[in-house]
């Protein structure tokens, strides 16, 4: 059984349509999320965490409906979350922190709990500062707090928002590899605006753009989508979708190719680039016709 | 004589078990303190278990901060660590905070004694609204900086928000009685204030999953100072707790808690939509 099936979901801000008859299904491994700003994927996220209801649509996770009060318990006893914005008490130091939410977790025996505390720091590497107060932590800091929070109890469904914005290489770097170990028994869904962490970490990868899914399957299939688009040049052709200047000087070409160009192997971020690029293009032209 | 004196395997292993007697541990752990080679012998000795125990043991002590002090002052009167945590992760339980309402309370109930008419007036805005206050800044978006992380943990919203309103009123309303019964006129008046307190906090709480607790309350706050005010310019400020209106506040309340108790699955934004 899937751990997430989503069908015909939407949800709607007022007038702005957040997301439209969305159809998913998840189980265990990485999945990634990308997509422009305003594309929907907290939106997603914030459903999956039981955070936000969804307007239409059927929403079963861990083959529970978090509609009802039994069932979104049931499911937050399985949840790990980390939004992409939190705020945090006044005056609780980064141990007292995890350990009111070990608390609101159920864990009520205050040994195992303290040892489950001190064990998600050391995962993402803040046992050396649980002492301290999370107003003298640094922003990095702050994030895999919110981050430690989220593996209390090694849940079977993380969803984390944003996981990596504000980490250095050497702390993504640290925190591909627990979330690689967490994603081999769980069901990990992260949204990002980094293709290489898409490309580092995840399986599978969901392209959202204005609500909709854009593309869902393997890394693979996005990445070959683009094979025959993307070209190195000397110089940049102006009808590219996208097109820059490299650190070697020459010019990398996303699209339509300049007449001295050589193909070259395109990566994710290329992929993706055209995925968003052409949607925005046809919304163009059917809005024109 | 040049031969080098290790501590010999049975007396090692005795220490290493307990065994041995004050004189000889003593002895022993003299030779330990400078001889690398027995040291080592000893750790292959030493039960794994108990060590790795009490070296967890020593870190959780060390690493585990100790709380803050309105924390450690509800855990002195009684309170569990847990509720303890769960209560001081909000603002109603900052120190700024209780102590900014505890002198407004303070020096309300001391003007309603020394100041006549006026100072009455004070007081019974002041008396009913500090709890009203307090439980707007104890649950909900407006008060939790964490609210978003909470929602999304199996802790029931009602269990949390019962947890913190009785908290508040524990911490807000002894104070405001203990001055009451300072309050010249009948001895009624020393509890009068508690119906309005009761109707404002459930009224704030039943409209909070719509309106926000800040916002409720601010509204709250605002129509009953000038309630009492407008008693106050008539001359006669009690007017406000007399009977009439204690059976019109006490039935708002009990309108208002149904409405909660009825629809509290609305508390969680997850429930809003079911």
């Amino acid at each position: 059984m899937n751990t997430v099936a989503l069908s015909g979901v939407g949800k709607s801000y007022g007038r702005n349509t957040a997301l439209a008859d969305v159809t998913l299904d998840l189980g265990p491994g990485i999945t990634g999320l990308l997509g422009p700003n305003g594309a929907g994927k907290t939106t997603i996220l914030r459903i999956l965490a039981t955070a936000l209801a969804a307007d239409q649509g059927t929403v079963r996770i861990m083959g529970e409906d978090p509609r009802s009060l039994t069932g979104r318990t049931t499911v937050r006893r399985h949840l790990g979350y980390a939004p992409q914005e939190t705020g945090f008490p006044r005056g609780f130091t980064a141990f007292s922190f995890i350990d009111y939410l070990a608390i609101l977790k159920e864990w009520s025996d205050a040994g195992t709990r303290h040892e489950e505390v001190r064990r998600v720091l050391e995962l993402v590497d803040l046992a050396d500062v649980a002492p301290k107060r999370v107003g003298a932590l640094s922003g990095g800091q702050r994030r895999r707090l919110v981050l430690a929070q989220a593996l209390l109890g090694r849940p079977d469904l993380l969803v984390l928002d944003e996981p990596t914005a504000g980490l250095d290489p050497a702390q993504r770097g640290r925190l591909r590899d627990v979330l690689g170990q967490a994603g081999e028994s769980a069901t990990v869904v992260i949204s990002t605006h980094q293709t290489e962490d898409v490309a580092a970490l995840c399986e599978r990868v969901i392209v959202l753009d204005r609500g909709q899914v854009l593309f869902d399957g393997r890394i693979v299939d996005l990445v070959s989508e683009a094979a025959g688009r993307v070209w190195m040049s000397d110089t940049r052709q102006p009808t590219a979708q996208y097109a820059w200047r490299t650190g070697t000087g020459r010019v990398r070409n996303v699209g339509d190719p300049p007449p001295d160009a050589e193909l070259i192997e395109p990566a994710l971020e290329d992929a993706y680039l055209l995925l968003v690029g052409d949607a925005a293009d046809d919304e163009r032209l059917e809005s024109a016709s | 004589m040049s031969a080098v004196w290790h501590v010999d395997a049975t007396a090692l292993a005795a220490y290493a078990e307990g065994r041995c007697t004050p004189v000889a541990g003593a002895s022993v752990e003299a030779h330990l303190m400078r001889c690398r080679s027995c040291t080592a012998g000893l750790r292959g000795l030493m039960p794994e278990e108990p060590v790795e125990r009490a070296w967890r043991a020593v870190r959780a002590h060390v690493e585990e901060p100790r709380a803050g002090a309105i924390e450690r002052l509800l855990r002195l009167v009684g309170v569990s660590a847990e509720s303890a945590r769960l209560l001081g992760a909000v603002p109603a339980f900052q120190g700024a905070w209780v102590l900014g309402l505890f002198s407004i309370t303070v020096f309300a109930g001391v003007a309603a004694v020394f100041a006549g008419d006026l100072g009455m007036s004070l007081f019974l805005i002041v008396a009913p609204l500090a709890p009203v206050a307090g439980v707007a800044a104890s649950f909900g978006g407006d008060a939790d900086p964490a609210h978003e992380l909470e929602v999304a943990t199996p802790y029931s919203s009602l269990r949390l928000l019962l947890l913190r309103t009785a908290g508040v009123l524990a911490t807000s309303v002894p104070v405001a009685m203990l001055l009451g019964l300072g309050l010249p006129g009948p001895a009624w008046l020393a509890v009068a204030w508690l119906t309005p307190a009761l109707t404002g906090i459930a009224i704030t709480l039943a409209l909070s999953p719509y309106v926000g607790t800040t916002t409720t309350a601010a509204v709250i706050g605002a129509a009953w100072s000038l309630g009492v005010l407008m008693a106050d310019r008539a001359g006669e400020p009690e007017t406000v707790v007399e009977p009439a209106m204690q059976l019109v506040l006490a039935a708002l309340a009990v309108i208002a808690l149904v409405h909660l108790v009825l629809n509290h699955p609305t508390l969680d934004p997850a429930g809003r939509n079911s």
